[in-house]
């Protein structure tokens, strides 16, 4: 079943010299449970088109549809990991976390012990009362998934959720989502504009063209994910298909 | 204690120039002449009924007028039409001197308490709308996503983000309204008043005692220096989450 059904859909910006067009005609469905990546050239609308996806920011034309009911606005059903975390600055940890539950009237005893797994599961205990600003990083990004995980959306939206990383806090955190993705199975659209990590997480990945952003071609990846990184990264079909998606990514770049 | 070497070449100065007849005594009490004559003022009570009377007026209005500030600030950072309404109102009364409006309110209200204080609130309104609006205004947009991709309803989103988010800016115009309140108090005791300091260093003015309208001089500067130290650590206190330099920071 289709959780996710966007169709021909349009989005232009208004400039002083004229509409530009953002994204041109997009359709695109998403199965439950499955993780899907959109990758493409910087600035192809791949952000926008999350963003519409998540409510935030109209279409100019087209549906998108959640479990066939089309959205008109931000839903709990769909929850978002933002590029620069978006956490509350004046909110601690476990305040932080247990945002979204207060918003549905969970009593406080209920959403802290949601919240204390949370922490246990994502390592960092002892940190439940420090302010984002304490904190590394690595470890706000994994305060902004956890808090969203908190109120158990069916959707997760991540806007190039490890783009500020270094490139080892980013590799352990792919490898902690994806441990999350393979138990709870979550119906997962990530933006990034990196090509190890679509490949690395994802079972399907879309090139985005150029503005205005298209969807140019798409790899299913059929990666045994059982074993460590290294086996996965290492494999035959891992660099293959990596290739396949750079080269693809590339040409966009290029303006080919 | 660096930090408070100026201020005490200042008064070392001040000393200097009156024991060493530089400034005739009689025109500029010297330091030790000012202490004394404030130490008589508080040990015959005169001092302190002042100051409160003083404090009350300008941290009351400080308060009524911040309060007003934050709402209309809110109003206007978050409804057009009260932004319509209210800005040009704003923009034509933001560099009015508020003390020339103080014999006007003398012939309204009256010489006293609500003269002194409705001068207050309108100075203190406006640094704080200014400030409150600001603050809304730059609430960055990925902020206000996530809280409503969180389900936060509208009319939590004001308490539960706006307010803890423009807080910075709030108490930012907060501070620069307490630095016109006292300011405003003490010229409209000036003008016209049966008590507060204002009034008492006009008298003693008047009357060429000026040790003691230095020493009524002395006392609010420290009142309002404490006043701004102890709002300053209350920032601190509210703003201990955010990582932006802190408002004391400034001055260490």
């Amino acid at each position: 079943m289709n959780r996710i059904s966007i169709q021909n859909l349009d989005k232009r910006y208004k400039t002083r010299d004229g509409d530009i067009p953002a994204l041109g005609s997009i359709s695109l469905d998403v199965a439950e449970g499955e993780f899907v990546t959109i990758i493409g050239p910087s600035g192809c609308g791949k952000s926008t088109l999350l963003y519409i996806l998540g409510g935030f920011i109209p279409a100019d034309g087209g549906t998108i549809r959640v479990d066939g009911k089309e959205i008109t606005g931000p839903g709990i059903d769909r929850g978002v990991v933002f590029q620069e975390y978006a956490l509350f600055p004046w909110l601690t940890v476990i305040q932080n976390i247990c945002y979204g539950l207060e918003m549905t009237g969970m009593p406080r005893a209920g959403r802290e012990q949601v919240a204390h797994r949370l922490i246990r599961t994502i390592g960092l205990e002892g940190f439940e009362n420090r302010f984002p600003r304490e904190l590394s990083g690595g470890m706000r990004q994994r305060v902004a998934i956890a808090r969203t995980l908190a109120y158990d959306p069916k959707i997760l939206l991540l806007d190039e959720p490890f783009g500020a990383l270094d490139s080892q806090t980013r590799e352990t955190m792919q490898d902690e989502l994806l441990r999350l993705w393979l138990a709870q199975r979550k119906t997962v659209v990530m933006v990034t504009h990196d090509v190890d990590e679509a490949v690395y997480l994802s079972e399907r990945v879309l090139v985005m063209s150029k503005r205005p952003g298209r969807i140019v071609r798409e790899f299913r990846v059929a990666l045994d994910r059982s074993g460590s990184r290294e086996q996965t990264v290492l494999s035959d079909a891992f660099t293959r298909l990596r290739n396949e998606v750079w080269l693809c990514v590339r040409q966009q770049v290029g303006g080919g | 204690m660096f930090r408070y070497l100026p201020l005490m070449l200042f008064v070392a100065l001040w000393q200097a120039v009156v024991d060493l007849g530089v400034v005739d005594r009689h025109f500029l009490p010297s330091f030790t002449q000012t202490v004394a004559a404030l130490w008589e003022l508080m040990q015959s009570g005169e001092i302190a009924w002042n100051l409160w009377v003083t404090t009350y007026r300008s941290l009351g209005g400080l308060a009524i007028g911040s309060l007003l500030g934050i709402v209309l600030g809110l109003l206007m950072a978050t409804s057009l039409a009260a932004d319509r309404f209210f800005a040009p109102l704003v923009a034509t009364t933001y560099s009015l001197p508020k003390s020339s409006l103080i014999p006007l309110f003398i012939l309204w209200f009256g010489v006293g308490d609500v003269t002194a204080m409705l001068t207050v609130v309108l100075a203190c309104l406006l640094p704080v709308i200014v400030g409150t609006y600001q603050g809304v205004k730059a609430v960055p947009a990925i902020t206000l996503w996530s809280a409503r991709a969180m389900g936060t309803p509208a009319h939590v989103m004001l308490r539960r983000i706006l307010l803890p988010a423009a807080m910075r800016s709030i108490l930012t115009g907060v501070r620069l309204a307490l630095g016109f309140c006292y300011v405003l108090t003490i010229s409209a005791e000036m003008i016209a008043a049966k008590a507060g300091i204002g009034k008492l260093i006009f008298f003693y003015g008047e009357s060429g005692s000026y040790p003691y309208m230095f020493g009524g001089l002395l006392a609010i500067m420290v009142v309002a220096y404490a006043s701004d130290r102890l709002l300053i650590a209350g920032m601190d206190y509210l703003l201990r989450w955010d990582d932006s330099v802190h408002a004391s920071a400034e001055h260490e």
